[in-house]
């Protein structure tokens, strides 16, 4: 066991405040606007700290480590990319500004609005699929973390994830998005503290010359040029530009945000302001990966790349960066920085399980009972439904996250699975807004083949993620643009609505 | 691979300083974020 008595002191300390404070969140939930939009009135400060807390979790430092370990210094093209889209995006509103306005709950909702009941509820389908899955590798790789820096016997790891996922589950039921929120805010100071501390911690104990020696003798070139380095190359840099504006535009839980501001001008500052957040949440946890390389690489070769040998057990890449942190934190500061992790664990879990069943109860659930002729729900009825999806969630995450193995770079994984519908929608989205022309039959093509294209070349044919991401997002636009010249114009009377909202 | 170096040398020192500052003005100035926002959700509840 790594833990001292003070180091689970803090942690424990830091569950139950967060558990309290994220429970007092439920008296201020009214309506369903509230539990799901934070009642459209968070200001610039706390919608960064609720937007950067959400999507930088265990799970994020896991995978960037990895790149880092594998690849070097040529991994933080991915973070440059992701933080530079995401301040452009903030810069010019793309999107964004046009979804506040509308005053949307979900993604989906867009394409009632723009396209047909039914293409949101197929939409919402896709979504929920692939943002289940897409979460679905979180639990596993984050008790991963937890065991390795704690010292924790493997054998009792499903018995504390699922501890973990019970108490953030308890509060965002009862208090939607208010609790997430305000529990977003203290995690998100506690994550960026442990992110600051471990980062000087790393850079100190491997030595910023040893850290640039190791990649030049492990990875020669490829370890610093991304368009040299065999992974990447001009296709996956492109892949990850396309790939992240749909991301920052079209992903339920960053969207969440979006829609919980106070005004479509707010929206446009939280998202620029956290673009700069974004280039340390990639770079910061690369840096750990590279410094555990550095410590820690000294086994045989995988892939060109020596796997991490730690204290005699030769261990996964994804492990390096953990076992690193088991060895050079002291106890307490060891306390602070798994507190802050966990924090960031509960941050990400509790605003995707929101953002997810969300999904299922607003855009899945909802619009097929009114379809077959049912009345709407009231504020109340609606906030049931919600939590009952949001139970749905949790337990199909219990039983698949805990046990299902993702092959390859997770990174990879989570960018293949989020494609499934990203494709589709943001190329609907883009078509919505800005070409008068899409209408519905464009946006079911383009729908299915974005799912078809990231689905059938990566798990059947076995294509590269770069090539498969292309596929996916090429497939979608000709699908979109061969569908809309081919099917019925039905679009103008959307655009106008959409306009005159 | 010194030109690629010294690049990304700069965009970590940027990345670090961003981190750390808006980490810093975002701890100070949330806390009134959110008692306002509490406030407005207790005048939404009551109208």
């Amino acid at each position: 066991m790594n833990f001292t008595f003070v180091d689970w002191a803090i942690v424990a300390t830091y569950l139950a405040a967060s558990v309290g404070i994220g429970l007092l969140g439920k008296r201020y939930v009214g309506t369903v606007s509230h539990y799901l939009v934070a009642g459209r009135e968070l200001g610039l400060y706390v919608g960064i700290a609720t937007l950067a807390a959400t999507e930088i979790g265990t799970i994020t430092f896991m995978y960037n480590a990895e790149l880092g370990y594998k690849y070097g210094f040529a991994a933080f093209a991915a973070a440059i990319i992701s933080g530079i889209v995401m301040i452009i995006v903030g810069r010019t509103g793309f999107v964004i500004s046009k979804f506040r306005e509308l005053k949307l709950m979900t993604v989906p909702e867009y394409f009632e609005i723009k396209y047909s009941r039914g293409l949101r509820i197929v939409t919402g389908i896709l979504v929920a699929i692939g943002g289940i899955l897409n979460m679905g590798v979180f639990l596993k790789i984050e008790g991963e973390f937890l065991t390795i820096v704690s010292g924790i016997n493997a054998r009792h790891i499903v018995a504390v994830m699922t501890v973990i996922l019970l108490l953030e589950l308890l509060y965002t039921v009862l208090g939607g998005m208010v609790s997430v929120v305000i529990t977003d805010f203290i995690q998100y100071v506690l994550l960026s503290i442990a992110t600051i501390l471990v980062s000087i911690y790393a850079v100190y104990f491997a030595g910023w010359g040893n850290i640039v020696n190791k990649v030049t003798t492990v990875m020669g070139d490829g370890g610093f040029d991304p368009i040299t380095n065999p992974k990447f190359g001009i296709t996956f840099l492109v892949w990850q530009i396309l790939l992240w504006f749909s991301v920052h535009t079209c992903w339920q839980t960053t969207a969440m945000r979006m829609f919980s501001t106070k005004s479509p001008e707010t929206s446009k500052r939280v998202m620029t302001w956290t673009g700069f957040i974004f280039l340390g949440r990639g770079m910061l946890p690369m840096l750990w990966g590279i410094a555990a390389l550095t410590l820690y690489g000294t086994g045989a070769l995988s892939n060109g790349v020596p796997a991490p040998v730690v204290n005699g057990a030769t261990l996964t890449p994804i492990d390096a960066m953990p076992a690193m942190l088991a060895n050079i934190l002291g106890p307490g500061i060891r306390g602070i920085v798994v507190a802050g992790m966990l924090a960031a664990t509960m941050s990400v879990n509790s605003s995707y399980l929101l953002g997810w069943s969300a999904v299922i109860s607003q855009d899945v659930i909802l619009p097929i009972r009114q379809a077959l002729g049912k009345g709407a729900l009231s504020s109340r009825g609606q906030i049931f439904v919600n939590r009952v999806a949001n139970l749905f969630v949790s337990l199909f995450l219990m039983f698949w996250g805990l046990y299902y193995t993702p092959p390859g770079a997770v990174y990879l994984y989570l960018n293949i699975t989020g494609t499934i519908f990203l494709a589709g929608a943001f190329v609907c989205v883009i078509g919505g807004i800005y070409w008068s022309r899409s209408n519905t039959t464009g946006g079911y093509v383009a729908m299915i083949s974005g799912a078809a294209g990231a689905i059938i070349p990566f798990f059947f044919l076995h294509w590269s993620e770069n090539v498969t991401g292309f596929v996916a997002f090429g497939l979608a636009g000709a699908g979109l643009i061969v569908g809309s010249l081919l099917g019925r114009q039905r679009a103008r009377e959307s655009q106008e609505a959409i306009a005159t909202d | 691979m010194n030109l690629w170096l010294w690049f990304w040398t700069f965009c970590l020192l940027v990345a670090g300083a961003s981190f750390a500052f808006i980490t810093v003005v975002v701890t100070i100035k949330g806390a009134k974020d959110l008692q306002q926002w509490f406030k407005t959700l207790q005048q939404q509840n009551r109208e």
